[in-house]
């Protein structure tokens, strides 16, 4: 059974850590109730190979025995049920388990199938639901399905089929292994036999149950998300069955809970337990007690807000519990809920709520940073697009004088579902004001304006956090012009007035990313770039506006504003090279632009400034007919797809999504005739013919820039780019028309094919979904995450390295290496242990730590474990132990030594910050910015909303990790230009996960892409190339 | 620099006319197009009752490409063994020659005597003017099948018998010089890479799972751009109950593809495909675009006619290549196939009925696509 990679259905977030207050002797603690837990392992059986029960099960074949429970439990939980009906997918693996008993019955003492004859055959055909078409034995005898239910659990179990129809063809025997296997179960099985609500006649199995109850499911998955001494505490309490009805708050938000040394951690450390029990009603020293009452009380809220508060940094947390903050935070988070459940729907509710702690700025004297100041969040927080709970509190405070007034107020909306609420302006506008200067921060207008304009113009904000240079007067402007432009009444003039602006702001910022256009003058070029779409009244005006705006952003970048499509393609290609390599890397970048543009069957951006100028001087009286009249003709090269439907059919088939009318439009321009004999009137409005054509092309640009490896819609539909809708009008209603794009017409067959709907803002991810189905995965049930793959995809070409020098490049290794060279010294070094376990626990999720401590007691174990530490986290570990303990940055082994003479000769290339900026990622729904970062957040989860994007998001060791394998494969820094994208492309494809949130199925398909690639059964020829020379 | 190749084509890249008629606007452009190599077609001749005509000579076709007549430049008939295509221009007295012809002692008479007497057969009947038919062994000797089997959840009910077809019709083909075994739902699975070894395409068959939304437009352009990479004749039966929910390509563009590089499309299907009429007319339309067929058999435990049918299209098909001439068109190009000859021009003639320009797949794709497809890029 393949499973749908679309999530059905609740299931817990992948954990993190919080351990605030880690102590050696909590963590010796651990290790004893461990050892005790270990020596007390019990196995439960599962009937027939892993292979098959895993495919049935819908579970990756790179599980683990110890996983193979859990992800189970998960599974049936979540795909099991749908309505209060069993899915056919629940029905299917019931009955499997049926199957493979019955064949298990076939099997000798050995545990194998035997079929030596027709005659031994027989029986077993007829069990997996077979008959031979012709006499078995005969070379023309073959199998045909006689029982339909049965076929198909051979087939989908992975029976060896055509093995067994050979055997018999050749008259050899026939030999299968069919074990029954055996997997660990937490606890003892007697336990979850007894805890069960499903209790039918008879003995019961730990798999049995885990088929009919759907809340075991959730108790079982959420406890073994935790740690083994949390698990303990919990079930040592009062048992499993009082933990069931606390199932499902257990998996949105049970597994932060740490109990160490029979307490629970609670966040905000030891001074902040006081708060806590008073406002769970139970001591932490009571761990089962604790957990009982935080995940019982108001309906999932308070176990909701604890899982946030868990998630972020520990000086955050620190902030957000001291004095009587804790409590008021949390009764207004409850009141905000009104009542309702946070453990209802298919995510977790706590996501904006994280989002905004871990986005909360704090200045010296302790009180949260705003911006723009407390009085304009007062009109903010009082306009309609805020909950009315927060508007009343607002309208009748006495007073408005205290941040804390606004956390609380924008801590009760995060429980709104919305993404256009003060919690989502906030997110932004922190995120715009953090990366700048104090001196630089939004002035009080800029804030109210951009807060104004949150619903409208928000996804373009990360413009704003990526380029801090841009001051209130550049943003101004732009809201100016995109509110200008947004009511032009004229629809055809509103889209392509839409898309050129869009498409040269789109060009502005990947010029100004790859510092072609310096700081200093990105205000000058941004103003001038969108200043001329400001009062824009004509298809003529809008081809002299966007021209004038191009020509702007070309002279910001090279000095010159002229150039040609070619010189443009170079420019955005990247900064110019002066190496040999660079300059191949460079010309590969430019030539796939090329292609893409190519493909799309734009029309050169030469040609149209070439029309355009000679329709101008005809019309001043210039004899320049004989020239033009070939470059009119150029226009017409483009033509449709040969039609396979007629225009009724269509009509009936795609009626809501059809769209080409522009580039039909396109299509029946014919400028011969006018050049031929046209007026001067004609000639003139004959100008504004072009505009579409204008817009289309430096759309492309955009396209082809943010080409994600192996996209095929780019290359095959030549209508992409000019399907793009930016004013919404083939979806009746659609009004986000400055939102991230949206891909829509998926699996309309007579719709022409999918096309973006919105803006240009987000346009890489946007793509990225697009292209992201054309990667074939590598193994059978694998499929490609949505929202996981894009961000990978996007992670891999938004980023570019043409300004990472090999020191760089070679700093990025030595920082993983003196990582692993810190974690195997651990090993044998108790103190250092305790050091690398701190620092870790800033990046581990509790259970994830107490593997890695677990690991770390012995080399070997040590050695074995380290594929499963990230690079990101290796590199986490070397820098802030270099930070926490300089004197011992050189002592632990060649790389330290290395990394700390190379520090010492180029401190500012070696250091953290500038090999995060290097090979991190970005993060715009975390860190609202665009801007690369190595965050060194823990795994998060998926949320639903926006949110839902920061599985990937958290994931930010696949760069780290490519420049590691360029480095030690004598790759030059430019070549990673190349090489990302395409081994990002490949991870994607061997990724073999069990459900969205299993990220550690990344690090494996990064570990084995790596290692094909090392062993040369990944080529890329450009960079391979590039490397020779 | 900008290399536009047909894709399509063989061996023996000749590189035959530089683009013409560039503006000075394109002319500041570093691009250069230029138009090479062969175009090749597979083409059925068929009766009205669906008999396959053969015997037929290079002489008896007319080709020609917008209104362009076309030289022949090799002329191959079906069941021609492997290596026994000939030049046309090699022939004695510089007309076109029929290896197969040689190769199976049938002289050039053959549709000098009218090739084709209708006999009222059954389809897929071979109707040839004189002599015997090549022995069936050799039939499809060189073609190159790929099999795309829809394993999405509108496949769910019928999954085991459809595969059960696909494994009969594998068993059907196994003089087919290879084979390749992909299956799709949302996303493609190579599930076994061109080969000859027929029980590494059964395992493949049955190693497929079911589930998940249908991409049918999307996998199928993969497909496409794998067999794009070989030579010869090469064809991709799908086998699909219709209904597309996934795919971002329009079936035109896939269709386009295929034509263009000339790869021949068929379609097994059901009469559940007739539910959805839009998938139904686009398995009809599509596959006769490319010079393939659609079959809706009653279910997929009665499909051997089209099997035999495939089979005995791919046994038959007449092979022509030939240089195109000079062509300023560089849109969609026209193909015109008809036949020349004493009572010739009543029978059908099903070729895919044009082409489009196609980019030279860059170099890292190529290995990619070359390496799914079981071949080495060249």
């Amino acid at each position: 059974m393949k499973l749908s990679c679309r999530p059905r259905a609740p299931f817990l977030a992948c954990v993190l850590c919080l351990s605030a207050c880690f102590s050696v002797s909590g963590r010796l603690h651990a290790e004893t109730s461990r050892a005790a837990a270990s020596a007390a392992t019990q196995m439960v059986t599962i009937p027939g190979p892993l292979r098959s029960f895993l495919r049935m099960a819908g579970i990756s074949q790179e599980a683990t025995q110890e996983e193979v429970l859990p992800l189970l439990a998960r599974t049936v939980s979540m795909l099991g049920y749908e309505g209060g009906a069993e899915t056919e997918y629940l029905v299917l693996l019931r009955r499997y388990v049926q199957f493979a008993q019955e064949l298990r019955q076939l099997a000798d003492a050995q545990n194998t199938i035997h079929a030596d004859s027709c005659e031994e055959a027989a029986r077993l055909v007829d069990v997996l639901g077979y008959q031979f078409e012709g006499t078995c034995g005969e070379k023309t005898a073959y199998l045909v399905t006689s029982n339909a239910g049965r076929a198909f659990l051979t087939i989908d179990s992975g029976f060896p089929l055509t093995g067994l129809e050979e055997a018999l063809e050749k008259h050899t025997p026939f030999a299968y292994s069919f074990p029954a296997t055996q997997v660990p179960v937490l606890f003892r099985a007697k336990d979850w036999t007894a805890a069960s609500v499903w209790r039918p006649k008879g003995e019961t199995t730990v798999v049995d149950v885990l088929l009919h109850d759907q809340e075991l499911d959730r108790l079982y998955w959420a406890l073994s998300k935790n740690d083994e001494e949390t698990r303990l505490a919990l079930h040592q309490w009062r048992g499993l069955r009082p933990l069931l009805p606390l199932a499902t708050a257990l998996e949105f938000y049970g597994s932060q809970v740490s109990v160490r040394s029979g307490r629970v951690l609670v966040p905000g450390g030891r001074d902040a337990e006081k708060g806590w029990e008073e406002l769970v009603g139970a001591s932490p020293s009571s761990p089962g007690e604790f957990v009982d009452h935080l995940c019982g009380r108001d309906r999932g809220w308070l176990a909701a807000y604890y899982d946030a508060l868990s998630l972020v940094s520990r000086e955050q947390q620190v902030r957000l519990t001291e004095g009587s903050r804790l409590k008021q935070l949390y009764d207004v988070y409850k009141r905000a809920g009104n009542g309702a459940s946070a453990t209802k729907g298919v995510f977790p509710r706590n996501g904006d709520l994280l989002l905004l702690f871990n986005r909360l700025q704090w200045q010296p004297d302790g009180t949260l940073y705003i911006p723009g100041g407390l009085g304009v969040w007062k009109e903010i927080l009082s306009q309609s697009y805020s909950p009315k709970l927060v508007r009343d509190w607002v309208k009748n405070a006495r007073s408005w004088d205290s941040s804390d007034q606004l956390l609380m107020s924008l801590v009760a909306s995060a429980c709104f579902s919305t993404d256009r609420g003060p919690v989502q302006i906030y997110l932004a506008l922190s995120g715009i004001d953090s990366a700048r200067p104090a001196e630089a921060r939004l002035s009080e207008g800029t804030v109210r304006l951009l807060a104004g304009k949150y619903s409208q113009l928000g996804s373009w904000y990360l413009v704003f956090s990526e380029f801090p240079a841009l001051n209130d007067a550049s943003i101004t402007q732009f809201v100016n012009a995109a509110e200008g432009v947004t009511g032009i009444s004229n629809p055809v003039l509103r889209s392509n007035a839409l898309g050129a602006l869009e498409a040269n702001i789109g060009l502005w910022e990947i010029l100004a990313r790859q510092q072609e256009i310096p700081n200093r003058a990105m205000n000058t070029s941004w103003q001038d770039a969108v200043q001329p779409f400001i009062g824009i009244s004509s298809s003529e005006r809008l081809f002299d506006a966007t021209r004038s705006s191009l020509r702007s952003i070309l002279a910001g970048a090279s000095g010159e504003g002229n150039l040609s499509q070619d010189q443009i393609i170079e420019l955005l290609a990247g900064p110019a090279q002066q190496s040999e390599a660079g300059r191949r890397a460079h010309e590969e970048i430019a030539e796939r632009m090329r292609s893409v543009l190519d493909d799309q069957r734009l029309v050169s951006l030469d040609t149209l400034f070439a029309l355009h100028d000679g329709l101008d001087e005809m019309s001043h009286g210039a004899a320049v007919k004989d020239q033009l009249i070939p470059l009119a003709a150029s226009l017409r090269e483009f033509e449709m797809p040969r039609a396979i439907f007629t225009s009724g059919e269509k009509a009936a088939w795609a009626p809501a999504i059809y769209t080409s009318r522009h580039a039909e439009l396109q299509v029946r321009t014919d400028l011969a005739k006018v050049i031929e004999s046209g007026s001067s009137a004609q000639l003139e409005a004959a100008r504004g013919q072009l505009t579409p054509f204008l817009r289309d092309t430096l759309v492309g640009l955009n396209y082809a820039y943010y080409e994600p490896p192996g996209a095929q819609v780019l290359h095959n539909n030549p209508l992409f780019v000019r399907s793009h809708d930016f004013s919404g009008t083939s979806i009746l209603g659609y009004g986000e028309i400055w939102d991230s794009p949206e891909l829509v017409g998926i699996g309309v067959t007579a719709g022409g094919g999918a096309y973006l709907i919105g803006s240009l803002a987000n346009l890489p991810y946007a793509l990225a979904t697009a292209e992201e189905d054309f990667i074939a995965p590598e193994n059978v049930q694998a499929l490609i995450w949505q929202a996981t793959g894009p961000t990978l995809l996007v992670d891999a070409i938004q980023p570019r390295w043409w300004d990472v020098s090999s020191t760089e490049l070679h700093a990025a290794t030595l920082y993983q290496r003196t990582g692993e060279e810190l974690l195997m010294d651990a090993t044998g070094n108790a103190e250092l242990r305790g050091r690398v376990a701190d620092i870790l626990s800033d990046r581990m999720t509790p259970r994830r730590m107490e593997m890695t401590e677990q690991a770390l007691l012995h080399p070997a174990d040590a050695a074995a474990f380290m594929p499963q530490i990230t690079p990101a986290e290796k590199f986490y570990l070397a820098s802030e132990y270099r930070r926490l303990y300089p004197a011992e940055a050189a002592a632990w082994g060649s790389a330290s030594q290395e990394l700390d003479g190379l520090s010492r000769s180029s401190p500012s290339e070696v250091s953290a910050a500038r090999v995060s900026k290097d090979f991190g990622v970005p993060h715009p729904i975390l860190e609202q910015t665009n801007s690369c970062a190595i965050l060194n957040v823990k795994p998060l989860p998926a949320y639903s909303g926006e949110a839902y994007g920061l599985v990937g998001e958290s994931f930010e060791s696949s760069n780290l990790y490519w420049a590691r394998l360029a480095d030690e494969m004598g790759y030059s820094p430019v070549t990673l230009n190349l090489l990302i994208p395409e081994l990002s492309r490949h991870m994607i494809a061997k990724i073999f996960a069990t459900d969205i949130e299993d990220w550690p199925a990344i690090l494996r398909a990064m570990e084995q892409t790596g290692e094909e690639f090392r062993q040369g059964g990944i080529h890329v020829a450009a960079a391979a190339t590039i490397s020779q020379h | 620099m900008r290399v536009f190749l047909f894709v399509a084509l063989s061996s023996g890249l000749v590189v035959v006319a530089a683009g013409t008629g560039w503006t000075s606007a394109q002319d500041q452009s570093s691009r250069i197009f230029v138009n090479v190599v062969l175009v090749q077609l597979n083409v059925a001749v068929t009766d009205r009752n669906g008999n396959y005509i053969t015997g037929l000579r290079p002489e008896n076709f007319a080709i020609s490409e917008d209104k362009i007549q076309e030289k022949i430049a090799s002329f191959e008939e079906g069941g021609a063994p492997e290596g026994g295509i000939r030049a046309a221009t090699e022939a004695s007295g510089g007309s076109a020659s029929s290896s197969s012809a040689e190769a199976s002692g049938n002289e050039a008479t053959r549709s000098d005597a009218g090739p084709a007497p209708e006999s009222g057969g059954q389809p897929g009947n071979e109707v040839v003017g004189g002599g015997a038919a090549p022995p069936p062994v050799s039939r499809l000797a060189g073609a190159s099948v790929f099999v795309l089997f829809d394993t999405s959840d509108y496949m769910y009910r019928g999954f085991v018998f459809a595969q059960d077809a696909i494994a009969g019709f594998v068993r059907s083909m196994e003089d087919a010089n290879k084979i390749a075994f992909y299956s799709y739902s949302r996303n493609l699975s190579r599930a076994t890479l061109l080969t000859a070894d027929r029980s590494q395409v059964m395992r493949g068959v049955r190693s497929t799972v079911a589930g998940d939304e249908a991409a049918l437009y999307n996998c199928l352009l993969l497909t496409v751009r794998d067999a794009a990479q070989l030579r010869g004749r090469k064809a991709i039966v799908v086998f699909s109950n219709g209904p597309d929910n996934a795919s971002s390509v329009p079936p035109e563009d896939v269709e386009e593809l295929a034509q263009s590089t000339g790869t021949i499309i068929y379609i097994i299907s059901t009469r559940l495909a007739h539910e959805e009429p839009v998938s139904s007319a686009v398995f009809e339309r599509m596959s006769k675009g490319t010079g393939g067929k659609a079959y809706f058999a009653k279910d997929w435990r009665d499909e051997s006619t089209a099997f035999a049918s495939i089979r005995e299209d791919l046994a038959h098909l007449y092979t022509i290549s030939y240089y195109p001439k000079l062509n300023p068109n560089r849109g969609w190009r026209t193909i015109t196939v008809k036949l020349v000859g004493k009572d010739l021009e009543k029978y059908h003639v099903r070729t895919r009925d044009g082409y489009r320009l196609q980019e030279q797949v860059p170099a890292a794709t190529q290995t990619a696509a070359g390496q799914a497809a079981g071949t080495d890029p060249q």
